[in-house]
């Protein structure tokens, strides 16, 4: 239609149909690589349940169309039939007839997956062969879901502590009612399907590291961290005391808010003079324990935390003004954490467990602080120090670096497609791939 | 000769001595008998037969003091009797009452033995069940019953028929148990309800059966033998009727009991699990009680593997023009294997130009995989066959129907729960069998899913005492780089689990024998008889695939079949094995 390469984005939910951090990158990026111009991009997300009660609502059809944008669609998928553990359909109807008619129609000249979750790993398999050996596959890794089987988290459910290598074995013993047969089989099939990806992005280096152990192969997972939007940045208002802590994100276990709560039930019978806003969703979801705990802590440290409920992104350069630290206390590993981006671009310090790709975000010392994951005494004399030394926060405020931006990285992503279509193609004018810097001449077919 | 027509049948009275005259019964709808009184040798008949011939014709003479002797001759037709015919006959009760019962013993007997001639023949009636129940009455009517077995503490004599279980219209598998305490029982006799008499004397296995000797207070005479008596036998003729059998003893002084039998039970899968857990009771393969068990599930075997035809053949993609290697894999109890396999074959060219066949041995399973395996073609691209069959035949013939359909020179046994490692497997192993002189099957290194090694090589092992030979894989468990387990060499056998065979090899030996029960065992009976006839067995380490096995059947199930297994095995292998360990040292 419009002569440019065409560019598919497969995301596996619309944050318009419900929020997360995963689908509202894809959703930002697809519009500004429509933006930037030198692509026509298309952006298909799934839907049904259970992140949406939506049905399929046309007959022959798997595809409804998302507003008025011709280039968005939803993408229709029953879950009633799909196997959690390998990650694939049982039934193929959707893959080999819908997506695939899908693609036919629409050709794309590259394909950009942020997940294959409810659609299966084979649906990469149907792209390979639907599009043929040309097209670049590209797949954003956004947490360790292929590796594991605890919801991609990394936690072993024998000992709540972060697990930090799989095997058939381990897995089994999290898991004991899949046998290790089963887990060998998962992780080959999964390979499997993952071969016909050209370029995996990792968000971080840790995850890179992860994937590069489990068997992707070295040469095919690059780095790249997520591209934020630009915002105003909230105003730093001058303060004696820098000890107001915020939390933002789900209110769910893997997020630590119970060890915060915990840390904060310390330093308050300590006395010492911090407070804590509480900005999160999703508490209904959470399993009863978890909910039980939150409230008994919430209770218990009700004059110096308040529970703010459910956040708009939109406020949050609002609330980011009221606060001074940012506290990311996940006691999974994480991949890149948005909150961090987004703490950066406000200017304010943040407080993280010293994992993961939390580690590697904030910088501790420099930029940020580090406490013991998943220790609330840590915690809670990190954020002591923290509060009491009023010249810390500014020599910590100071050296932060703005974030990542969204249009340096769709710069970046825009020189690895033409790169990846240069290298699929037999056109001599091609350069072969480069390093980061713009190559804004080559051509390509 | 006079002519002898069938009349409506006469009142004869003792004081008149005339001679009877031709009296008539259908047995069967295609089957007469008739009597009458004669002084010839062989009285002719002529019957109104319409288009009806006479197939076979039997008889029987019962001599007389006085009068003329009796003759029952039997005519089994080429068809139905006509109705002119039946419109002549009198209903067998009224025949066995008027001519038949009132015979001395042996003549009653020498009867019955006729008519169990008639249904012992080839070809069979047309109305096998007609006749059965016409010997049954018969059977009531001529029979010499004995006293009943009362079973109480001070009684000598005590008899039980436990069970009886149809292994086929001629062959049973009984149990019960038979105690004299006045005299040793020299007659133990189970009597079909057709009146086919099996002694069970002296074949019979005899187990302990401490439970009902302690109830007498009299020993048994029985001797060193116990109480209890279990095992296979066969009737002359079919039986087909589930209810009537009896039991009877007798025993040095000519004391006699009877005691009526259960119903016959024929669902051979459960006649197969009570028969197979009756070994349970004995300690050494060599026990007198697999003289019986042998037969009977070799039978039940035979018979579940006729049952089991392949009903179906699907084809998905083009086949190759001209595969070297046929690869057959069963699939029994779940079918997910299946994608799992074409997910690492699709990495493969080598299995691209294979000739593979996926046998379904869960025929209940046909719609999903009918359903699943049309569209994993489309998302791979292999081409592959399906066969179905009619029903489970189990391990031996899911694999021997899919080598019926197999077209490549090469046959490769594989199981439906192993995945290659890498890519090329396929090729390195068929090029190793073709360059090895007198190779007759060939097996490669098998991996535990935690790269230790699930199969090196088969070998024999047994306990000190000379017990059975047990099936072991060379350093099962340790690791797969372990420098003993990498040498390629002949072994004594390897596992069906992954096997290439020279098809014509694999026909010529009659494929895998289906008298294991299950699974286990058939595949080192195969090599074993390959190497009967000069056909060494290979092991190739630098080939390695997963074989993530154990995931089929419950554990209480397996013990019962794998005992069995191992010791049919050592029954038919024990020397030639012998020789074997010998010479691996």
């Amino acid at each position: 239609m419009t002569g440019k390469p065409k560019i598919l984005y497969v995301s596996h939910n619309h944050p318009t149909i419900r929020p997360g951090g995963a689908e509202a990158y894809a959703y930002e990026l697809y519009r500004a690589v429509r933006d930037g111009g030198e692509f026509e991009p298309l952006f298909l997300a799934r839907t049904g349940p259970p992140v949406s009660i939506a049905s399929r609502y046309h007959e022959g059809t798997l595809l409804t169309g998302v507003n008025e944008d011709p280039n968005q669609y939803f993408f229709y998928t029953d879950t009633l039939e799909y196997d959690w553990l390998n990650g694939t359909p049982r039934g193929k109807a959707a893959l080999i007839k819908y997506l695939r008619e899908f693609l036919l129609a629409q050709r794309p000249d590259i394909v950009h997956l942020q997940h294959t979750l409810f659609f299966g790993y084979d649906m990469l398999r149907e792209i390979r062969r639907t599009l043929g050996d040309d097209v670049p596959i590209l797949y954003t890794l956004h947490e360790f879901l292929p590796i594991c089987h605890r919801n991609g988290q990394l936690v072993r459910t024998t000992t709540e502590k972060p697990c930090r290598e799989e095997s058939p074995r381990r897995c089994h013993e999290c898991f004991p009612e899949v046998s290790p047969q089963a887990f060998f089989m998962r992780k080959r099939f999964i390979q499997s399907q993952m071969s016909v990806v050209d370029r995996f992005l990792a968000p971080s280096n840790f995850l890179r590291d992860r994937f590069v152990d489990w068997g992707l192969p070295a040469e095919k997972v690059v780095f790249e961290e997520y591209g934020r939007l630009p915002v105003t940045a909230a105003p730093t208002r001058d303060r004696r005391r820098r000890n107001r802590l915020a939390f933002f994100g789900q209110l769910s276990y893997f997020k630590g808010v119970n060890v915060l709560l915990k840390a904060m039930k310390r330093l308050q019978d300590d006395g010492v003079d911090v407070h804590l806003s509480v900005h999160g969703a999703n508490l209904e979801l959470q399993p009863d324990e978890f909910r039980d705990e939150f409230a008994e802590l919430l209770e218990a440290t009700k004059a110096t935390v308040s529970f703010e409920g459910e956040f708009n992104h939109d406020d949050l350069p609002a609330l980011m003004a009221d606060a001074d630290w940012v506290v990311v206390p996940s006691i999974w590993w994480e991949n890149s954490p948005l909150v961090i981006q987004e703490a950066a671009q406000h200017a304010r310090p943040v407080i993280a467990s010293d994992i993961g790709g939390m580690a590697e975000k904030v910088h501790d010392g420099i930029s940020g602080l580090h406490f013991k994951a998943d220790d609330p005494a840590s915690l809670a004399a990190t954020i002591a120090g923290a509060v009491s030394d009023r010249k810390l926060w500014d020599e910590l405020q100071r050296r932060i670096q703005p974030p990542y931006a969204m249009d340096e990285h769709v710069r970046s992503l825009t020189r690895q497609y033409k790169e990846l279509l240069a290298t699929k193609s037999d056109d001599e004018l091609v350069k072969p791939p480069a390093p980061a810097t713009e190559i804004e001449d080559v051509r390509y077919a | 000769m006079p002519e002898t027509e069938i009349e409506p049948s006469r009142m004869r009275t003792a004081a008149e001595p005339l001679e009877a005259p031709p009296l008539a019964t259908m047995l069967a709808a295609d089957v007469l008998a008739v009597h009458l009184e004669s002084d010839e040798a062989e009285p002719e008949l002529e019957l109104e037969l319409g288009e009806a011939e006479v197939a076979a014709l039997s008889r029987c003479r019962f001599e007389s003091e006085e009068g003329l002797a009796g003759h029952l001759i039997v005519a089994r037709l080429d068809r139905v009797a006509p109705e002119a015919l039946r419109s002549t006959c009198v209903d067998l009760r009224g025949f066995l009452r008027e001519r038949l019962a009132a015979l001395r013993r042996q003549d009653r007997e020498a009867a019955m033995a006729l008519l169990e001639d008639v249904a012992a023949a080839d070809p069979p009636s047309l109305d096998p069940v007609g006749l059965a129940t016409s010997r049954a009455l018969a059977r009531e009517g001529l029979r010499e019953p004995h006293p009943p077995s009362v079973v109480e503490k001070d009684e000598p004599q005590g008899l039980h028929f436990d069970s009886v279980l149809a292994l086929s219209e001629t062959a049973f598998y009984v149990r019960g148990w038979a105690r004299d305490g006045q005299a040793q029982p020299v007659r133990l006799t189970a009597v079909s309800p057709e009146g086919s008499r099996v002694e069970l004397l002296p074949g019979i296995y005899r187990d302990p059966r401490p439970d009902v000797d302690s109830f007498y207070e009299e020993p048994t005479r029985t001797g060193e033998d116990g109480t209890g008596f279990l095992g296979y036998c066969e009737t002359r003729a079919p039986s087909l009727l589930s209810t009537g059998w009896l039991l009877e003893m007798e025993n040095a002084l000519g004391v006699a009991r009877e005691v009526p039998g259960p119903q016959v039970s024929r669902d051979l899968l459960s006649a197969r699990s009570a028969i197979l857990s009756d070994l349970h009771k004995e300690r050494r393969w060599d026990t007198g009680l697999m003289d019986h068990v042998v037969p009977a599930v070799t039978l039940i075997q035979q018979r579940l593997e006729e049952e089991a035809e392949i009903e179906q053949v699907w084809q998905y993609g083009e086949p190759p023009e001209a595969p070297a290697v046929s690869i057959v894999v069963p699939l029994y109890g779940r079918i997910d294997f299946l994608e799992h396999q074409l997910a690492q074959f699709v990495h493969d060219p080598e299995l691209r130009e294979a000739d593979l066949i996926y046998v379904l041995d869960s025929p209940e399973l046909a719609p999903a995989l009918e359903s699943a395996a049309g569209q994993l073609f489309e998302l791979y691209g292999l081409p592959f066959r399906v066969a179905v069959l009619s029903r489970n035949g189990g391990y031996s013939v899911a694999n021997n129907r899919g080598a019926s359909l197999a077209r490549g020179d090469l046959l490769l046994l594989l199981n439906s729960d192993v995945l290659p490692d890498q890519p090329g497997w396929l090729g390195r192993m068929t090029s190793f069998y073709e360059e090895r002189e007198g190779i007759g099957a060939l097996g490669p290194k098998l991996l535990f899913e935690d790269d230790t090694l699930q199969h090196a090589g088969i070998r024999f092992q047994r306990p000190p005492d000379g017990g059975a030979w047990e099936n072991e894989h060379f350093f099962k468990g340790l690791h797969r780089g372990l420098p003993a387990a990498n040498v390629t060499r002949p072994v004594p056998a390897v596992s069906g689990a992954c096997l290439m065979i020279a098809r014509d090899l694999f026909e010529g030996a009659g494929g895998l024998r289906g008298m294991f029960v299950q699974g286990d065992y058939e595949d080192t009976d195969l090599c074993l008889r390959l190497r009967q006839d000069g056909h060494e067995t290979w092991y190739l380490p630098e080939v390695e695939l997963y074989h993530l096995e154990g995931q089929s059947y419950a554990l209480e199930t397996r013990n019962a079949m794998s005992r069995y297994n191992v010791w049919l095995h050592t029954r038919l292998w024990d020397a030639e094995i012998e020789a074997v360990m010998a010479a691996v040292g």
